[in-house]
């Protein structure tokens, strides 16, 4: 009897100085903690790294003013970055994701670079109630209504990217004579959902017609026969969706073939303007169209740095040759660092719903250096859009990816050839 | 369509010889299988790009320097592992274990040195432009590699048919324990087979940003599927053999390119397997069954 | 003597299993545990085709990739509960086995490359566009209404079990010292009466089938992935050179393999870049060259007997 009455004086003991500390503001950390992977080998080494040096670069930024502002504290707090490498290897992310969760007890969980590394982080995030900033990674199946713990932050979501490709046929290219369209795709997630996406708002708009659909394999590396194949279909124009490896052996047998197209498309002309240039030459790449990139187009921003601005910062800090090159996965790692700026300065709280809400309010607000930042409700960007370019020659005899199209970010005219 | 896809495929096919001709010698002459044999090519394929980024050196001339290099390297390296290997009581199957983990030491080191940004060398070296042949566009670096490819069997062929050391050779290739007892220095035969085995890969590595459009560490281990199926196509241990194995491939891979593109990538693994087990000893290879 | 030696066959994996079942309550990063539990599991299974038969089938990744899209399609298109689709997957392993079975005609190297080229077959036509309705082709899967973090590793420590017991049983049995004999010299075996067809069909359908319950339970603990995770050939790759490291036939060496190679690859690989790649592919080598029956050939030369 006496035992229990201890018992009971303890527990309303415990309850009373729960209750007080509870009652009194939670002191604020000496550091926020943000873990993140990076892949320094392997297939996924060439997006990954670029991304976690961007990240590296607005941390030193932040901590060289002080640390980052938290509303809830009313102050600014050093950053401190927790950083693993998965080696591009899905097994070794999921573990060190979970060590990030876990044994680091981060406050603010980044995936790595593109879609493949980012699934395995999707159902951890979930599980551990984190709310994940998803970098790149667009996978159709990670946004769902039911998981509120994922924002894509620095690109659109992979279904809606060719919408800017069918409405520049539509618009401008029926008025140019573009009747029939051949579309060649690579067959991953990336290249696969846009290229499905494409035919759907081609086929639902019915202005120009789908001639040749086929997919081949990622490790496709000749397109010789393709490239007569789909000839012999006589297209106006060409979308050819692959990774950097397939545009270039497209660009150069294209070129190689002698077959000549009005109009023709692939991913990374733009995107990796330099290394497909280099690989394929300026002759195979003439005229053909591409996304335009962040890293290639100046977007107006209320936040943040433009982007000549954050390219000299990043020239000063990364100097060339010194391994990692500049390109758009280098400002999409800086750009999330400045989503999480925005949402530290306007959080409510620091709960992990607490920071949904904050990025979910930045939503139609933010403007980077990356674009219009833009969330749909199930946390896929939507924002962003790619604008349409084509790599046209310029005085000094090279290319420049000139802006076509839509209007508002046109820097000059489309050409179709003949 | 047919026809542009056959003639095409012969070409990309008689490539696809250069690439397994040297896995087949290796056999041939030393009943083990080189696991590693891919990541030579691409070895070869970086020796070219930095010959000619950093000194100009025209892709033919590289492909010498190449040859010379590779026979050199190969040697040594045959005595570092192959007699180790064959006092193994099945060396056959250790082989292929010991050869992976070459390749995987291999793709490692390419990695760390060069990263895994594609390379390539200018199609323009090799001139710009189709060639047309019975109505097929083909691009000349195609035509140019399957030269060389035709010129590399056209040498194996004298090196084995009209040399003493190809005799010698041929000797080792149908008995090791014979050509023992005989007196015939297996070691040295094997070593200098194995160089230029090694030779014959960097060579078509030479040729193979053109062929695939550029290079990276990771292409050795679907190269040496592909290899291997064309050998065995061909007809195992029978150098050869491998012109048959590459035309079957090539001309099969386009044709499937044409009508039923996304599946491809089976037809290497497909063709390997049904071989295999429905005609296992080639044309006139030895048994490769048991039990 | 074959009471003597199944007492320690057994004692062995009965702790390992303990150890791992007290593990998530020591350590949280329970993620890295299961790895550790899938790839002990797999190093047994593929130990039972490997150390009994002698056949290395380098596509062993095929029937884990099988069973973890037997177990996302159950999932996926018969709702079926958890465990029920871990017995398709399973079973998608063991009929991927009995499909491949003509493979065990081929003698030992041709039969390594004819399995990576059936993994890699069947990779091709999980991951083809062409049946997105079916597989989601390249798009990858997502279960997340299964997901069960805890429960799932519980199942996998069942899988790891049944492994270990599998491995005792051709230690200890009758059957097993028969297989040993096919491998070690088929022909006298068989003029002794023991079916060698027989014999290898039921060790590689038994492989299999671990292999298929391992990719069943990781689809399960991951719930989202991609044909490309579920045919890393770096899964067998791993397996294969915990096999060898350790050595083959016993317990105890895919066991060593496991615990020390996948220990040093999370302990270094987490901290700083490495060279993994290049490291195991020099073990591998090495290995081969001067220690082919691996770690454990070091006492069981000297005649210790090791479980």
């Amino acid at each position: 009897m006496r035992l229990r009455r201890g018992v009971l004086a303890a527990l309303a003991l415990l309850a009373t100085t729960m209750g007080g500390l509870a009652a009194r503001a939670a002191p604020a950390p000496a550091e926020i903690k943000i873990g993140t992977l990076y892949a320094s080998s392997g297939p996924f080494a060439s997006i990954s790294m670029p991304v976690f040096d961007g990240i590296k670069l607005w941390v030193q930024q932040v901590n060289a003013r002080g640390g980052v502002y938290v509303k809830p504290f009313h102050k600014k707090i050093p950053i401190k970055l927790v950083a693993y490498d998965d080696q591009s290897s899905t097994a070794t992310a999921a573990t060190l994701y979970n060590q990030l969760i876990t044994q680091d007890h981060v406050n603010l969980l980044l995936s790595d670079s593109g879609s493949v590394l980012t699934s395995v982080a999707v159902p951890i995030a979930k599980e551990h109630k984190m709310f994940l900033f998803d970098v790149s990674g667009t996978g159709g199946t990670f946004f769902t209504k039911d998981n509120p713990y994922i924002g894509l932050m620095a690109i659109p979501v992979s279904t809606i990217w060719p919408k800017a490709i069918s409405d520049f046929l539509d618009d401008v290219g029926v008025k140019h004579g573009i009747k029939t369209v051949a579309i060649l795709y690579a067959t991953n997630d990336f290249t696969g959902t846009q290229a499905s996406a494409l035919k759907g708002f081609l086929e639902k708009d019915g202005k120009v017609k789908i001639v040749y659909d086929q997919g081949v394999p990622t490790s496709t590396s000749n397109y010789t026969v393709l490239i007569n194949n789909i000839a012999a279909t006589k297209p106006d124009a060409v979308a050819e969706l692959g990774f950097p490896g397939n545009d270039i052996a497209f660009l150069r047998n294209l070129q190689d073939s002698g077959e000549k197209f009005r109009f023709v498309f692939t991913i990374y002309g733009g995107a990796e303007m330099d290394e497909v240039l280099k690989n394929a030459g300026a002759a195979a790449m003439k005229d053909t169209f591409s996304y335009v990139p962040s890293a290639l187009y100046q977007y107006k921003v209320n936040f943040g740095p433009t982007l000549p601005q954050y390219h000299a910062a990043w020239e000063k800090a990364y100097p060339k040759g010194a391994g990692v090159e500049w390109g758009s996965n280098a400002v999409y790692g800086y750009m999330t660092g400045l989503v999480i700026q925005r949402a530290l300065a306007t959080t409510s709280g620091m709960s992990q719903l607490d920071l949904h809400h904050a990025v979910f309010a930045l939503s139609g607000k933010l403007k980077t250096l990356d674009g219009p930042f833009e969330l749909n409700g199930e946390g896929a960007q939507v924002g962003e859009l790619t604008p349409i370019g084509q790599l046209q020659p310029n005085a000094k005899g090279g290319l420049d990816l000139v802006s076509v199209y839509p209007p508002q970010f046109a820097h000059g005219k489309a050409v179709f050839g003949k | 369509m047919l026809i542009g896809a056959i003639v095409a495929g012969v070409v990309f096919g008689l490539y696809f010889t250069l690439v397994g001709l040297g896995l087949n010698l290796v056999f041939g002459v030393m009943r083990i299988v080189n696991l590693a044999h891919g990541d030579f090519v691409m070895l070869g394929g970086y020796a070219a790009w930095w010959l000619l980024s950093a000194f100009g050196i025209h892709p033919l001339v590289a492909a010498v320097i190449v040859l010379v290099v590779f026979v050199a390297l190969g040697m040594p390296l045959y005595y570092l592992i192959v007699p180790q290997l064959q006092r193994a009581r099945d060396s056959e199957m250790l082989s292929l274990i010991l050869f992976f983990g070459l390749s995987q030491m291999i793709e490692a080191v390419a990695t760390i040195f060069l990263g895994t940004t594609e390379r390539s060398l200018p199609g323009r070296v090799l001139g710009i432009g189709p060639i047309i042949v019975l109505g097929a566009r083909l691009p000349k670096p195609w035509v140019f590699s399957a030269a060389v490819s035709a010129v590399a069997v056209a040498a194996v062929y004298v090196y084995l048919y009209r040399t003493r050391l190809g005799t010698l050779t041929r000797a080792v290739m149908v008995s090791r324990d014979e050509a023992l007892a005989t007196g015939i220095d297996v070691h040295r035969v094997s070593a200098i087979a194995f160089g230029i085995s090694l030779a014959l890969a960097g060579i078509a590595g030479v040729f193979a940003p053109f062929m695939l459009g550029s290079i990276t560490p990771d292409i050795g281990v679907g190269l040496n599927i592909t290899a291997f199926a064309v050998i065995v196509v061909g007809t195992l241990g029978n150098p050869l053999g491998t012109v048959v194995g590459g035309i079957v491939y090539g001309v099969s891979l386009m044709l499937m390119q044409t009508y039923f593109s996304s599946w491809a990538n089976l037809l290497p693994n497909l063709l390997l397997i049904a071989v295999l087990l429905v005609r296992p000893e080639g044309l006139f290879g030895r048994q490769v069954r048991r039990a | 003597m074959r009471k003597r030696t199944l007492l320690p066959d057994l004692a062995l994996p009965a702790l390992v299993l303990i150890a791992f079942a007290i593990g998530p309550y020591v350590y949280s990063n329970e993620l890295m545990l299961f790895n550790f539990v899938m790839f002990l599991a797999l190093a047994q299974g593929l130990n039972i085709v490997y150390g009994f038969t002698g056949y290395l089938p380098f596509g062993y990744v095929g029937f884990y990739g099988a069973g973890a899209y037997g177990f996302a399609l159950a999932v996926m298109h018969l709702h079926a509960p958890p465990l029920v689709a871990l017995a398709a997957g399973g079973a998608a392993a063991l009929v991927l086995a009995v499909v491949l079975l003509p493979l065990l005609r081929l003698s030992g190297a041709y039969f390594a490359i004819a399995s990576l080229a059936a993994a890699q077959a069947v990779y091709e036509v999980v991951s083809n566009p062409a049946l997105e309705n079916v597989t989601k082709g390249p798009y990858g899967v997502s279960l997340s209404a299964v997901f069960a973090p805890r429960f799932s590793y519980d199942v996998g420590l069942g899988v790891l079990a049944f492994a270990f017991l599998l491995v005792v049983w051709l230690r200890n049995s009758r059957f097993g010292l028969a297989l040993q004999a096919i491998r070690d010299d088929p022909v006298s075996a068989g003029m002794a009466g023991v079916s060698v067809v027989r014999g290898r069909t039921i060790a590689w359908l038994l492989s299999a089938l671990v292999a298929g319950l391992v990719g069943a339970t990781f689809a399960w603990h991951i719930s989202v992935f991609y044909p490309d995770t579920a045919f890393d050939l770096g899964v067998s790759i791993f397996a294969t050179v915990f096999v060898l490291f350790g050595g083959a036939t016993t317990l105890t060496g895919p066991l060593l393999g496991v615990l020390i190679l996948y220990g040093v690859y999370n302990a270094i690989g987490i901290t700083v870049p490495q060279y993994f790649q290049f490291i195991y592919g020099a073990l591998i080598v090495g290995l081969v060259l001067f220690l082919p029956n691996g770690l454990v050939s070091l006492l069981t030369t000297r005649g210790i007997r090791v479980p």
